[in-house]
């Protein structure tokens, strides 16, 4: 079922809304050309909900998730988070956003390579005021053993779920993933998807999930597609499937 | 500790040779800052205790001889605290195990002891006893050279006549902290030292009952500081008994030397912490903006979990503050330990009766605070890269490299030569523009350094050269008790060991000319005289004119005199009538205020047919001829002083020479931690970001010294014309140094030799090389396949 993206923002959402977006444009000059990375966006995003952002490359997805995750200001258009809107907020009201509100969970894991894995997630602990402990978070991905190691001694997956435990441990409610399994084998890459679609059933959280890859988007509450950054279409998924049944 | 703290400890142990290569730049700064800064506190504050705890004295008169009851006028004097009165004559020293004569200053004390003007501290033995009349207390260092203990019996010639005198004791004293006799420039404790005598005894053996030959005295704080308008008074005072030489602390010789030391130091001790934490500074910007640079993605993902500006910005400035902290806290003991050493070298040339090196507790903190800042400096820019650093913009894949074509390349001709090699080389030389001046910066100032130290050194030879190889070339100088006629000079001829003698005569006295004056001599030189040989300071003879005066730059320019003017001289012996003569020549020279005339010329003004002062010998070397000439010289009441050259130049070589030559090693050593550090520091660097360009040649099949030659062509093109530019800096160091050193007694020479050049160069590059040692470690320890598959 499909449909169109104008209406469903006046639908009354089921949960509560956790984010607005409303008419977010994103340029780039680029010198004497401007890129347009994101065109008229309008979303909301609901509570608790797994939403996948569908794409090809260059269409405008990290942009987005850079904006909602107060990494980056839209050149115009509001996102509300709550009563505030982090287009018109300062860097320090940004980082307060970043720290107390979500987690990033990122391709290449972006894990500080000199950190052990327990430390790389007391990296995002020590700044929270209320933390899941870093054993928990750590458990919660079924890292419970290699903690000590560094990231080179660890596999892709096992940095990954690192990279979550410390998106995680915050106890942020929105959870930003980039290509999450963009680096990742099929198996390892489908044990990450479960463990965040549980984060979203269990724990209650919002996950919002970028990826090219469309068979990920068949465990998504929503599917956002972008083009050129363009929302192309916006998708409710009745049934979404549980990642272990997908294929890719 | 925090997680970021431990980030930081782990990278800076992973990164810890590159760091080392920093900390010992800062550590040589603030170690030659806490050196300096002690030398300079150990040095005046013993001098400032010594001289009052000995009473220096604020002027001191010469007189042929004065009564001591009138010498109320001269205490009367408004500005004058008190005075003394003492006798005071040349004498030689007759050793029984010293084959030559030595030469003495006798100085009259009190008998009983009492705290006079310019006491002494004793050492050894006691003071003057009841028992006897001819005591002697001799100078300690003299003493210890030679030997003598109190209760021993030493000979010393004394107007004229032999006596053996009892030594008491040996002392020191606040006057002679730097003991030199007159023309000298280095203490010869070996040769000349200073004897104490009882008043009544000195009265007696110079005839001189109720009389004086020197009166010194302490000041009314108000004139101490202009005490000149009270000194010209006083000599009106004494004008009648024949005022022979009058000076204030300020221009007495050992207060003289040991000021312009301490003075000389505390410059120092700015000028040369600042250029090594300059470098520092500039190489650790040079760090930090790497490291930043690559830990953008780190950076950009701390930023995106909610660390602030103020975080990252403390974060990256700890780099810098372990770096001025490990620095500090090296220099510190490399600082106590060197003050130690220096201030006991010291102790070789200054004689105190204690000189320690102390911890001054507020140059150690403020070492350390300099370096701290310094180091804090250093980082700033790279922190603050860091928090100017966009989160989103850090994560995405790094923008490729300005890869467009550097100007040189423009020059079509000149860079299809290249190989490709160089053309790399050159890309990345130009590219990375500000590594490139730091290095270039560095090498610069450890050049410059380096030509500073050469340049010291051959100046100190070249004076040694110039003034006994080619002015003064006479074995053995002496100088007699009074003017001499012409027949001196044919007794000196029938010396034994004699194969030629030419007299002298110099004329102490006051240059007038107008409002200005100045104390200075003339020296009469004979017209084919061999033996002192004017010179300029291209080293060409310089022909005494045969009428008036030659005279140097500096008396010219002190007196405002040219060529046909004509200056007033009053000797200040003899009749001291007032003389008019012109100045004929004008020349330059590197030592004192040398005046020169014709001796016959000299001798009519002074009224004489020919008059004698001194006679220079050339002597056979042959063992046996100098022991019958030395039997001979001991035994003449005539001579007042006799300087070998032989002797001039070893005690230079002694005591002077071969402690320049220790501190121009330490010199060289602190240039090489700059160029080793800033090399090894660039080229890590280096290495670091063209890792996977290493590997892959590597892959195609270089060797691991052939890519290591690439990274030292690079170090080797900024280190060699950073050196080039460190050339002239040196020369401008050099002579600001010879401008603080530009004083009437000396003149300091610059001498830019090939070899200084050749030396420095050479240094460059051996220091380069060893620095590239440990860059094809790291080259050598490169695991390619890792290299290759790093993620940038
Ligand atoms: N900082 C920037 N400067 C210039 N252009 C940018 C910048 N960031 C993004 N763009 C441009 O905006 C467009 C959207 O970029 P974005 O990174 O959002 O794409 P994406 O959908 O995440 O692609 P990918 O799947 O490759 O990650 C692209 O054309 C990109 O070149
Ligand atoms: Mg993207």
């Amino acid at each position: 079922m499909t449909i169109p993206s104008a209406d469903l923002t006046t639908d009354p959402p089921q949960h509560g809304v956790l984010m607005r977006l409303r008419h977010v444009n994103r340029t780039f000059q680029m010198g004497e050309v401007a890129v347009v990375a994101l065109a008229d966006f309008t979303l909301d995003v609901y509570r608790g909900e797994l939403l996948v952002l569908l794409g090809p490359s260059g269409s405008g997805k990290t942009t987005i998730l850079n904006i909602m995750g107060g990494l980056d200001h839209p050149t115009s258009g509001e996102v509300w988070y709550g009563d505030e809107d982090l287009a018109k907020a300062t860097p320090k009201q940004l980082t307060r956003y970043r720290r107390e509100s979500v987690g990033f969970v990122f391709q290449f894991y972006n894990l500080v390579p000199t950190l052990t894995a327990r430390e790389n997630v007391m990296v995002a602990t020590e700044l929270s005021r209320e933390p899941i402990s870093v054993e928990e978070s750590l458990g919660l991905v079924g890292l419970g053993e290699r903690l000590d190691h560094f990231p080179a001694q660890l596999s892709g997956g096992e940095q990954q779920r690192v990279a979550i435990a410390r998106a995680l441990a915050k106890n942020p409610e929105l959870l930003l993933c980039d290509e999450p399994t963009g680096a990742l084998d099929f198996e390892t890459g489908k044990r990450a998807l479960r463990l965040l679609v549980d984060v979203t059933r269990k724990l209650g959280k919002t996950v919002l999930v970028i990826t090219h890859n469309t068979a990920i988007a068949e465990v998504a509450d929503r599917v956002v597609h972008l083009r050129s950054g363009n929302m192309v279409s916006l998708e409710v998924n009745a049934t979404p499937k549980p990642p272990e049944e997908i294929l890719w | 500790m925090s997680v970021l703290d431990r980030k930081l400890l782990r990278e800076v142990r992973g990164s810890r040779w590159l760091l080392l290569a920093i900390i010992s730049i800062v550590g040589v700064g603030v170690m030659m800052f806490v050196y300096m800064r002690s030398a300079y506190f150990n040095l005046s504050r013993a001098r400032d205790q010594y001289y009052v705890q000995g009473r220096m004295a604020d002027f001191w008169i010469d007189v042929k001889k004065v009564p001591v009851s009138d010498l109320k006028a001269v205490a009367e004097l408004p500005g004058v605290s008190e005075i003394r009165s003492r006798i005071q004559f040349m004498a030689t020293v007759d050793l029984e195990d010293v084959a030559e004569p030595l030469n003495g200053l006798v100085l009259s004390l009190p008998d009983r002891q009492q705290p006079v003007i310019n006491d002494i501290v004793l050492r050894q033995g006691g003071y003057f006893s009841d028992r006897r009349a001819e005591e002697v207390i001799v100078n300690d260092t003299f003493a210890r050279k030679h030997h003598i203990h109190p209760g021993d019996w030493i000979n010393l010639v004394l107007n004229n006549r032999r006596q053996e005198l009892y030594v008491v004791g040996t002392a020191i004293s606040c006057e002679y902290v730097y003991l030199v006799s007159a023309g000298v420039f280095v203490p010869d404790p070996e040769h000349f030292g200073v004897f104490y005598l009882k008043h009544s005894y000195a009265e007696e053996v110079f005839d001189m009952s109720g009389a004086a030959s020197q009166i010194v005295g302490i000041l009314a704080p108000e004139v101490r500081e202009h005490p000149q308008a009270l000194l010209d008074q006083a000599e009106r005072v004494l004008e009648p008994y024949g005022v022979l030489n009058k000076f204030a602390r300020r221009d007495q010789p050992s207060n003289r030397f040991l000021s312009d030391e301490i003075h000389g130091i505390g410059t120092f001790a700015t000028i040369l912490p600042i250029m090594f934490l300059a470098v520092a500074a500039l190489v650790l910007n040079v760090f930090i903006s790497r490291l930043v640079e690559q830990q953008r993605t780190v950076i950009g993902t701390l930023k995106a979990i909610g660390y602030g500006d103020r975080a990252l910005l403390t974060h990256y400035l700890k780099y810098g503050l372990a770096v001025g902290l490990c620095g500090g806290l090296a220099g510190w003991l490399g600082g106590y330990l060197m003050a130690n050493w220096v201030t006991s070298m010291y102790k070789n040339f200054f004689e105190f009766p204690d000189l320690n090196n102390i911890v001054y507790p507020g140059t150690y903190i403020a070492a350390l605070g300099i370096s701290l800042l310094c180091a804090l400096i250093g980082s700033l820019r790279g922190a603050r890269l860091a928090i100017r650093l966009q989160p989103a913009e850090a994560m995405r894949a790094r923008p490729p490299g300005v890869a467009g074509a550097v100007f040189l390349e423009r020059i079509g001709w000149f860079w299809r030569r290249l190989s490709f090699g160089w053309r790399m080389v050159l890309r990345l030389v130009i590219r990375n523009r500000l590594r490139t001046a730091v290095g270039i910066f560095a090498a610069a100032m450890g050049a410059g350094l380096l030509v500073c130290a050469f340049m010291l050194s051959s100046a100190m030879q070249f004076l040694m050269h110039f003034q006994y190889d080619l002015v003064n070339r006479a074995d053995v100088d002496l100088s007699l008790r009074d003017d001499h006629s012409g027949l001196a000079l044919a007794e000196a001829r029938q010396l034994p060991a004699v194969d030629a003698a030419e007299p002298l005569l110099a004329v102490g006295g006051t240059f007038w000319h107008g409002p200005y004056q100045r104390k200075g001599a003339i020296t009469g030189l004979s017209q084919n005289a061999k033996l002192t040989i004017p010179r300029d300071t291209a080293g060409d003879p310089l022909s005494v004119p045969p009428l008036g005066l030659m005279i140097s730059h500096k008396l010219a320019d002190l007196l405002h005199a040219q060529v046909g003017d004509t200056i007033t001289f009053r000797p200040s012996r003899g009749l001291q009538q007032w003389l008019e003569v012109p100045v004929t020549k004008i020349a330059d020279e590197y030592i004192g205020l040398s005046t020169y005339a014709d001796i016959d010329y000299l001798s009519h003004l002074l009224g004489e047919e020919f008059a004698v002062s001194g006679v220079q010998l050339k002597t056979n070397p042959k063992p046996t001829e100098q022991a019958a000439l030395n039997a001979e010289l001991k035994r003449l009441p005539a001579v007042q002083a006799v300087n070998r050259r032989e002797d001039v130049i070893h005690n230079l070589k002694a005591n002077y020479i071969d402690v320049q030559k220790i501190f121009i090693t330490i010199l060289v050593l602190f240039a090489g931690v700059i160029f080793f550090g800033s090399i090894l520091n660039a080229a890590l660097i280096g290495l670091a970001e063209r890792r996977r360009e290493a590997a892959t040649l590597l892959v195609l099949g270089y060797s691991r010294w052939q890519v290591g030659g690439l990274f030292l062509r690079e170090s080797m093109l900024v280190t060699l014309c950073g050196t080039l530019c460190g050339l002239p800096l040196g020369y401008l160091l050099t002579w600001s140094i010879s401008l603080a050193y530009d004083t009437e007694m000396f003149r300091f020479p610059l001498v830019l030799s090939a070899g200084t050049l050749a030396n420095t160069v050479g240094l460059a590059v051996l220091f380069g090389l060893l620095a590239h040692l440990g860059v094809q470690r790291s080259i050598h320890k490169l695991d390619w396949l890792d290299a290759l598959n790093v993620k940038e």
